[in-house]
């Protein structure tokens, strides 16, 4: 008995290990963070598109955006951080 | 050999319903619109299921089968050593599965859906919040079927049989009652 749990125990916390790993919808070949443009600029440009950004961070060496966009929907948009453009996102 | 039925079709239809939707929305864990209906259809369903446990037939409330942690404790110290009693309604151990699985859906429903909402949508809190409470359930559901399968061996019965199928235990003069509890 003290070995099945044992066992089981063992299994279990092998399988959270491998498994805690989260995966972004994008990448981007953005190159060293010294060629990047400040996220400042990217957040200027998409509220003058009349979107609310809520959060920015780095995702896949992208720039992953969560915002309301113009139309009041809520966006989890990429972008790029050379060229500030947006990247495809593959769809979830 | 005389049989009773433990788990309604109510019960059993619930516990279906909330092991589909978990698992589905684990299983589409990064987001998109399977995972939040699976979300909203747990939500629904984990929150019927708390009402019942405290306003539901007897044998479905929390009382009538959460113990006490000593008692709990000692049940476990049994299962170790390879004694335990058996229970017609959920055991001691399966009680606290109860308990901290419906807690930790309800939280994670609850905060995966307020995230999806305007207001909060892009909240870091929020999201780590909700990863928190919805990842131990991986963990917990393997624990929980093994937990299933250990009793059914030791008490040679079909537990699988009556959580999803039929509802029905044997009665035996040794049982613990199915409730109220024991004192």
């Amino acid at each position: 008995m003290k070995n099945q749990i044992q066992g089981l125990l063992a299994a279990m916390a092998i399988a959270v290990c491998t498994s805690a790993s989260a995966t972004g919808l994008a990448t981007c070949e953005s190159g060293p963070k010294s060629g990047w443009q400040p996220i400042e600029k990217l957040e200027k440009q998409l509220s003058e598109r009349g979107w609310t950004v809520r959060r920015v961070k780095e995702d896949g060496g992208c720039y992953e955006v969560y915002a309301i966009d113009d139309k009041g929907q809520r966006v989890e948009a990429y972008f790029h951080p050379v060229t500030l453009s947006p990247v495809p996102t593959k769809s979830r | 050999m005389a049989w009773v039925r433990v788990w309604p079709k109510w019960q059993r239809l619930l516990h279906a319903g909330l092991a589909l939707t978990t698992v589905a929305a684990l299983v589409t864990y990064e987001g998109g619109r399977l995972h939040e209906l699976a979300g909203y259809a747990a939500l629904a369903l984990v929150l019927l299921r708390l009402a019942l446990g405290f306003a539901g037939p007897t044998p479905a409330r929390f009382t009538s089968f959460v113990r006490p942690p000593m008692v709990t404790w000692d049940y476990a110290r049994a299962v170790w050593k390879g004694r335990e009693a058996r229970h017609l309604n959920h055991n001691p151990l399966g009680a606290w599965m109860v308990v901290v699985v419906l807690a930790l859906g309800a939280g994670a429903a609850a905060t995966g859906a307020l995230y999806v909402t305007n207001h909060f949508w892009g909240e870091a809190w929020l999201i780590a919040a909700h990863a928190l409470l919805a990842w131990p359930l991986g963990l917990l559901i393997p624990l929980h079927i093994a937990g299933v399968i250990h009793a059914s061996r030791r008490h040679r019965e079909n537990l699988v049989g009556a959580m999803w199928w039929h509802g029905c235990k044997r009665a035996e003069s040794s049982d613990r009652a199915r409730s109220p509890p024991e004192a």
